[in-house]
């Protein structure tokens, strides 16, 4: 409705101004002629209010219809014979020539100058309003704050209710969108069907996506759709190309907006990580030098002790007993540390190729230090299995494994450590047998689980806290493996069954 | 009786720690020096006649890291750390440096000395003349003729296997790193291709020890390297 009243006032504004500086030129004319001044003079006068005219008029057609028309007036009103379009004197047809071009010439060049100027102030105008809103976006600190900007410039530049819906990071439509009432207030309204903006914005091919309410133009950031710009659609059928310009330059700025905020968001939140990473890394470092800089201070003077009690049977074995414990807990911390790591998550395997045997031997190595009581039989092919893996924490497994089988068996009894190739399914199998009373049948299910105890606890069997196996369990599996516990067919004992896979 | 006299600095700021060693060194004849931060130990070992240097790396004032270093940059003393540290980079870092030995809180007083004996060993072959062949129980190395023999027999030995074989041997009682190891053997430009080294490892194993998982020879410490058995 509003465009169309425009119209009709810009087709009778400039008939009036024609007409008025068709009158005055020709009132003056008269006047001239009563006192006598060359007609010459008149003739520019006509020029001079043709030019008037092309000013203050937009486009060719007026300016040429006040030339023409003029050219008639000046006919009709000052040459002979008066008052009648005929003409004596054929030399006035010159006249009328010459006036008539330069009145056209002047009046293009004229709305042509005018013509420019209008497309510079336009452009001037964009580009204010542009770098407005792109001084504003710079302090935005949030989406919201971003979606706001655009939505209040956009909407004081249409004279609408222009809103926008942000999407979230995993390019999801937000629950609700900012729309701007008025020059001062925004809402805050519910989006409907969010799986439909997402989809057709996602299947959309053109510049924008006609909805029933609004058009959604969306807001391209450099990875995914960031939102939509949400213009009413009445006012969006009418947008000139001038006005969808300047909305594609402002969607443009505010994607620029939305990614600088996305990548600090992603920045600040990897920096977080790596503080706390760095955070934890520090305190598990510390906890484990600050323990066991005690325990080796308790088992190296117990060890003295020890040294200098051996002929005192009964104070060694006292002071034995510290040695034990204090190993014993030297073994929980590590146990502990480890279980930490699994437990956050951040139990990340730094593979490496370790030959299996060099593995199996640090572990046997481990037991040295205290003086092996079991008879231990190594059963390695003759080939070398070289596997990617974190040599340490395989080596951990072993350790625990063999602890547990030392632990739960009679000293002097055998403890077989077997590998086997198994080419068929591309695995290795390691096997650690004990042969001792073997797991009750009710405690297999459990056994990996953390702090499991079991209920039948043989006498004197120091109780652990139940962490070793499952810190094997976790190990295994950060390196694709299996692990399971029965018991041995051939004779009493228990097997844990290791299964890696070769590649 | 002992056989020991050497002068021994101990550079450990737990007393607990820093007795239990002087016990143990002491008990095998050596003399101990003992004190607490980087600077006294520094000072010490420019004023008194000190053989051997024990240090723990979590001093209250400098890093053992950086005595290492400056130690490194007029001594060749032998230098055994003693940390609670236990991360695999830091034993290769502080192998790097220039350290000879490294043994992890808590050890027994066994392991300690046995690395002792190791270190002190070399102080004395490091003075005398370039011996043309190595020996430790049945395994004999004759570096004039390239030859390797286990038990007087002749043991066939790839060149590549060869090479880290003497590499070990000339610093036999001492962990070499991975790094250290390809280095010298595949060339700086190598890279760090465990599996290569692993595998060689294993073939040289497979021809000089009894029983692969449980070698008497060539002492695996995983993640920071190899040692040769001295004695």
């Amino acid at each position: 409705m509003k465009q169309q009243k425009i119209t009709g006032f810009q087709i009778i504004f400039p008939v009036l101004i024609l007409i008025l500086f068709l009158g005055c030129a020709t009132a003056i004319g008269l006047f001239f002629q009563s006192q006598n001044i060359s007609e010459t003079n008149i003739v520019i006068i006509y020029l001079l209010f043709v030019l008037l005219t092309a000013c203050l008029t937009e486009g060719f057609a007026y300016g040429i219809l006040a030339s023409v028309a003029s050219t008639f007036a000046f006919n009709y009103f000052f040459t002979e014979p008066r008052y009648s379009l005929q003409v004596n004197n054929s030399g006035y047809f010159i006249t009328f020539f010459i006036m008539t071009s330069i009145a056209v010439i002047t009046s293009a060049l004229t709305s042509k100058i005018k013509k420019s100027a209008n497309i510079a102030l336009e452009k001037e105008r964009e580009m204010r309003a542009l770098y407005f809103l792109t001084n504003q976006l710079t302090d935005a600190t949030d989406y919201e704050g971003i979606a706001e900007i655009i939505v209040r410039t956009l909407s004081d530049i249409l004279q609408e209710r222009v809103a926008c819906l942000c999407f979230d990071d995993n390019g999801k439509p937000q629950n609700s969108f900012v729309q701007c009432v008025s020059k001062e207030h925004v809402i805050y309204r519910e989006t409907q069907n969010v799986n439909d903006i997402r989809y057709r914005i996602a299947e959309l091919r053109t510049a924008y996506f006609e909805g029933e309410e609004f058009c959604d133009w969306p807001i391209y950031g450099r990875e995914s759709v960031l939102g939509v710009i949400r213009i009413p659609k009445s006012c969006n059928m009418n947008l000139t190309e001038s006005q969808k310009k300047i909305i594609h330059s402002m969607i443009e700025s505010t994607a620029l907006a939305m990614d600088r905020l996305r990548e600090e968001k992603a920045r600040h939140k990897s920096n977080q990580e790596i503080m706390q990473e760095r955070f934890r890394a520090t305190f598990l470092r510390s906890i484990s030098h600050d323990l066991r800089t005690p325990l080796s201070g308790i088992m190296g003077t117990a060890e003295i002790l020890m040294d200098q009690t051996k002929d005192n049977k009964e104070t060694y074995e006292m002071i034995s007993a510290i040695y034990k414990d204090a190993d014993w807990l030297h073994s929980m911390v590590e146990n502990i540390l480890n279980i930490t790591k699994i437990q956050e998550g951040k139990l990340v395997p730094r593979k490496q190729y370790e030959a299996l045997e060099e593995i199996i031997e640090s572990a046997l190595e481990h037991f040295k230090r205290r003086d092996i009581e079991h008879r231990i039989i190594l059963d390695i092919p003759e080939e070398v299995i070289i596997i990617q893996m974190d040599g340490k924490l395989m080596m951990q497994v072993f350790i625990n494994l063999l602890d547990n089988a030392m632990k739960h068996s009679d000293k002097d009894s055998e403890i077989v450590v077997r590998v086997l190739l198994l080419p068929v399914t591309d695995q290795v199998e390691i096997s650690i047998l004990d042969s001792g009373e073997g797991i009750f049948d009710e405690d297999i299910p459990h056994i990996f689980q953390m702090f499991y105890a079991s209920k039948n606890l043989r006498k004197e069997e120091k109780h652990g806290v139940g962490l070793g196996l499952s810190i094997c369990q976790a190990i295994v599996l950060a390196h694709n493996g299996t692990i399971y516990a029965e018991n041995r067919k051939d004779k009493s004992g228990a097997v844990f069954r290791i299964l890696l896979p070769l590649h | 009786m002992s056989a020991y006299h050497e002068a021994i600095l101990v550079v450990e700021d737990d007393s607990q720690i820093r007795n239990f060693i002087k016990y143990t060194i002491e008990k095998e004849g050596f003399h101990f020096w003992g004190c607490s931060n980087a600077q006294n130990a520094m000072s010490l070992l420019v004023t008194e006649n000190i053989d051997l240097l024990i240090l723990d790396l979590g001093l209250p004032d400098y890093d053992g890291i950086e005595v290492i270093k400056k130690v490194r940059e007029w001594s060749d003393l032998p230098i055994i750390v003693v940390s609670a540290r236990d991360q695999d980079q830091e034993k290769v870092l502080v192998l790097d440096a220039g350290a000879d030995d490294y043994v992890t809180k808590p050890f027994s007083a066994n392991e300690l000395l046995a690395r002792i004996r190791v270190a002190i060993r070399h102080l004395y072959r490091s003075g005398e003349m370039k011996s043309n062949f190595f020996e430790v129980d049945s395994l004999r190395i004759e570096f004039d003729t390239r030859t390797v023999t286990l038990d007087s027999t002749l043991v066939h030995l790839t060149p590549n296997e060869y090479s880290l074989l003497t590499l070990l041997a000339k610093n036999a009682g001492k962990v070499m790193t991975t790094d250290t190891i390809l280095k010298e053997i595949w060339g700086v430009n190598y890279g760090s291709d465990t599996q290569a080294l692993r595998a060689l490892m294993a073939g040289l194993r497979r021809k000089i020890e009894q029983t692969p998982g449980m070698p008497h020879y060539i002492i695996t410490e995983i993640g920071v390297g190899y040692r040769l058995r001295d004695a």
